[in-house]
């Protein structure tokens, strides 16, 4: 027997390692499975955030609220989140593994609960990847614009005004698929690390305009969107043009709260690294950190730069521009060309003196939506590989790659439907169709909110530690199943004001309420069909592979 | 529609398999409750289930200090039971000792080799009165060796009367026999069950010799059959550090050439294997079904296979689990 007689301190330890007790007695033996650490699941948290999107979310709400401010609704959506965060970590620790809200329904509350979610998932996700590569290929005329003034290339910032057309848009969403397929065949630890550096470039990308905003004056900003629309009164004129529209200025309690589901949704992704689960080392530690850090970078940077945007530019100005630009586009355009839903991104870019913090604007939102396909092509393919694990799907679609270690079959399928959904998003009109599509997320928040709450109560077994008195036990499983309350109650608010706000949120029509039962549908009838035909052919039952081993 | 078919052959015996738990005691639950969980006939433990690692656990005024996942913790004395779950869960083996008892091992290779031995020997005796204690009479409980297994552990699974050791011998499992080896070509560890290929090779058709000729058989090899994809693992360098290659850990078939060998030579019905932990998948190799749960027993997840025979032994059906 090869033992070894050297005390080894892991890492973990290594600040004590002079203490006696700290020691471990190892001996050589092989063995590694879990790959992502800390670093690579926070990339994957903040990519699926993808931090410069706020910006969407602080227009729509600017656009569609009178007296919209964003304080009240950013922490609201960070509070829902952490105590999300809790809840998902007593998930994580009783089922740690790839899968997310299927594997948690279908182990702890049933399979065709599981199935319910895990087929909405990939559609919806799948969905998502072509919105997001969309929303890329629709600020690429912003891109190229913001090149060209960093390059001093009229061709470049020129180019961008002949790739406005529905079609053009949809070969750059198109070519955005195909970037983040080819990257996705990198083992996951690499796209982990792809990752990781495109959420730098957007970190970084924020930090300078959080400094530009800091150094600048607000009469800075009003001459500097002077000097870019050529109209030495562009400020003023936006707020006259949106006050001769009606548009109310000032805040409201009752319009902030009617944001929090907006800015729920900008939060969503924050806790994704849950879905690589049977990928993360120590997961629930790893997942804990990831979570937070991604929480508390998100509060800092969204809540800093909303602080800096009043105070440099004016709230006012702000529901000025975006309402005006929504409601009067061309009286918006004779005023200026800045785009109305660029945000800080575009305020920044008028404020910027030197190419490379204009590059780094123009390009952030592109590279933005790359990490965030990537985090959600990796996470779709996750749930997808668990399905077929459990043979819900055929069992061709968990194949790993031998080369890259990663499920290129699971890979292939996400790809394929989601350049149709490409081509769907640009060229016709999907909007009733998929209006749900925020309620469909809050539902999702919902499930992990309602497996949390009964995990106690249906496998508590799988969440107890052996040895621990009785007392200690009750009230620890007490502790998950409040907090498992807690997220479903917070979860069922947004919902509420989901449904209370349906002509901003997404109307109940036929054709999204159908698009909803289709979309949640699907999972138990697939579900049915495979048990029918496995159970025809004396194969093993479905359910077997769902069933959660007891640990005592 | 969904009626079953006439000509669908009949379950006649249904295996549940799992290796590579390496000491952890939620997984070795885990595997007993699995013949519940998944109605099977017979499970197998197929080898490395000895731990890698000792904790000492001091002793000091009424209270004890252990490292628990890289923390220290100190708690009262009487939680002693709590601890050791704690540790034992990890699959470590938590061993209360004094400052003066923890500096002699440190010095002394022969003293720590002597009590890695014990404590492995203690669980595996205590694993087996677990069984006897929990399984139901009519499942058969296997457990093979691997190659992190030390010798002696198998005479006390040898002596125990609820658990089977059929290490190196065939097994009858009604529709097919099992013939078992843990033993593993070389490896950079250099443990204690490991030989050249060609020894391999020649242990397994000695074993495989005694086998009647048409009847079914399984083969319960730790060693998964050189690349066949339940074999791929990272490539090591001489101080077994991971390679780089291109930015990234070269990956590499680590399986056994002797292995596939027989698997050609003698198809098995089904191969069961193990040993290369992150190479969890069931390939075809011919027309024998080879499966590798893997193991991810440090997370107190048990992998492992469910595979149901017919009664002339043909595979009906697999399912990988993770429970």
């Amino acid at each position: 027997m090869t033992s070894s007689s050297e005390a080894s301190v892991p890492a973990g330890a290594a600040s004590t390692g002079t203490s006696q007790s700290t020691r471990l007695f190892v001996r050589q033996t092989s063995g590694l499975v879990r790959d992502l650490g800390i670093p690579a699941a926070t990339g994957i948290s903040l990519a699926s955030v993808a931090v410069v999107n706020t910006f969407i979310n602080f227009n729509a709400g600017l656009t569609d609220f009178a007296k919209s401010d964003m304080y009240l609704p950013l922490v609201a959506g960070a509070v829902i989140w952490l105590v999300a965060m809790f809840a998902y970590r007593y998930l994580l620790r009783a089922v740690p593994r790839a899968g997310g809200e299927y594997v948690y329904l279908s182990r702890i509350v049933s399979p065709v609960a599981g199935s319910v979610a895990g087929l909405g998932i990939a559609v919806v996700f799948t969905y998502v990847l072509s919105t997001n590569a969309h929303f890329a290929a629709q600020f690429t005329p912003f891109m190229l614009s913001g090149l060209g003034s960093a390059f001093h290339s009229t061709a470049v910032a020129n180019a961008g005004t002949h790739l406005t057309s529905n079609i053009a848009i949809a070969w750059l969403s198109v070519v955005v698929m195909l970037i983040v397929a080819a990257l996705s065949l990198f083992s996951v630890r690499i796209v982990a690390r792809i990752i990781f550096w495109l959420i730098v470039l957007q970190v970084v990308a924020f930090i300078v305009l959080i400094g530009m905003l800091a150094v600048n004056s607000h009469a800075d900003f009003t001459s500097a969107l002077a000097t870019y629309s050529n109209h030495p009164g562009a400020y003023q004129a936006i707020i006259s043009g949106a006050k001769a529209s009606g548009v109310v200025f000032g805040t409201s309690i009752a319009a902030g709260v009617a944001i929090i589901p907006f800015m729920v949704l900008n939060y969503n992704g924050v806790l994704y690294s849950y879905y690589v689960g049977g990928e993360l080392r120590r997961p629930g530690r790893t997942y804990l950190y990831a979570s937070a850090i991604s929480i508390g970078v998100l509060v800092v940077l969204w809540i800093g730069v909303w602080a800096l945007l009043r105070a440099r530019i004016g709230l006012t100005f702000m529901q000025a521009q975006a309402n005006l630009g929504a409601s009067s586009p061309t009286a918006y355009g004779k005023i200026t060309s800045l785009s109305s839903v660029s945000g800080g991104l575009g305020y920044g870019m008028i404020l910027s003196g030197d190419p490379i913090t204009k590059i780094l604007f123009a390009t952030a939102v592109p590279l933005a939506e790359i990490a965030v396909n990537l985090a959600f092509l990796t996470v779709t393919t996750r749930v997808l590989f668990a399905q077929a694990f459990d043979r819900l799907l055929p069992v061709g679609v968990a194949k790993i790659g031998e080369r890259n270690h990663a499920p290129n079959v699971a890979i292939s399928i996400v790809l394929v439907i989601g350049i149709g959904f490409c081509f769907l998003t640009s060229l016709v009109n999907l909007g009733s169709i998929v209006a749900l599509q925020s309620l469909f997320f809050a539902l999702i928040l919902l499930a992990g909110g309602i497996a949390a709450t009964v995990l106690p109560i249906r496998r508590a077994d799988l969440i107890e530690t052996p040895g621990m008195p009785n007392e200690a036990r009750k009230k620890w499983l007490r502790n998950v199943a409040l907090v498992g309350g807690a997220t479903t109650a917070l979860a069922l608010f947004t919902v509420y004001e989901l449904v209370a706000h349906q002509s901003v949120y997404g109307k109940f029509q036929w054709e999204s309420i159908l698009t909803l039962v289709i979309v949640l549908g699907a999972g138990p009838v697939i579900y049915v069909i495979a048990r029918s035909v496995r159970r025809q052919r004396n194969a093993l039952d479905l359910d077997m592979a769902m069933r959660e081993l007891p640990p005592e | 529609m969904w009626r079953k078919s006439k000509n669908a052959k009949k379950r006649e015996l249904r295996i549940y398999f799992a290796t590579d738990i390496h000491g952890s005691e939620v997984c070795f639950r885990k595997f007993l409750a699995a013949a519940r969980v998944y109605e099977a006939d017979v499970i197998i433990l197929g080898g490395d289930f000895a731990g890698k690692a000792i904790v000492p656990v001091l002793t000091q005024d009424g209270s004890l200090r252990a490292q628990v996942g890289g923390e220290e913790v100190t708690v009262p004395e009487a939680e002693w039971d709590r601890l050791a779950a704690d540790i034992g869960k990890k699959g470590l083996y938590p061993v209360r000792m004094d400052a003066a008892e923890l500096d002699r091992l440190a010095a002394d290779d022969g003293a720590l080799d002597r009590l890695f031995r014990s404590e492995i020997a203690a669980q595996v005796q205590r694993w087996c009165d677990l069984a006897a204690e929990r399984l139901d009479p009519a499942v058969r409980c296997i457990i093979t060796p691997g190659n992190d297994d030390p010798v002696d552990a198998d005479a006390v699974l040898a002596a125990h009367h609820r658990v089977e050791c059929p290490e190196l011998v065939l097994c009858d499992l009604g529709p097919v026999t099992m013939a078992s080896l843990g033993v593993v070509p070389t490896t950079p560890w250099n443990t204690e069950r490991e030989c050249t290929e060609d020894e391999l090779a020649k242990q397994i058709d000695v074993m495989l010799g005694r086998l009647p000729d048409g009847r079914p058989c399984i083969l319960n090899l730790h060693c998964p059959p050189y690349a066949s994809g339940l074999d791929d693992a990272p490539e090591l360098d001489a101080t077994l550090k991971p390679v780089i290659r291109g930015g990234r850990p070269s990956i590499i078939p680590v399986g056994s050439h002797a292995v596939r060998e027989a698997i050609k030579r003698h198809p098995p019905v089904v191969g069961l294997h193990g040993h290369i932990h992150e190479s969890r998948g069931a390939q075809k190799i011919g027309r024998t079904l080879c499966v590798n749960p893997g193991s991810d027993y440090s997370s107190g997840v048990l992998r492992g296979a469910v595979i149901d025979l017919a009664q002339d032994g043909s595979c009906l059906d697999f399912l990988l689990t993770t429970g």
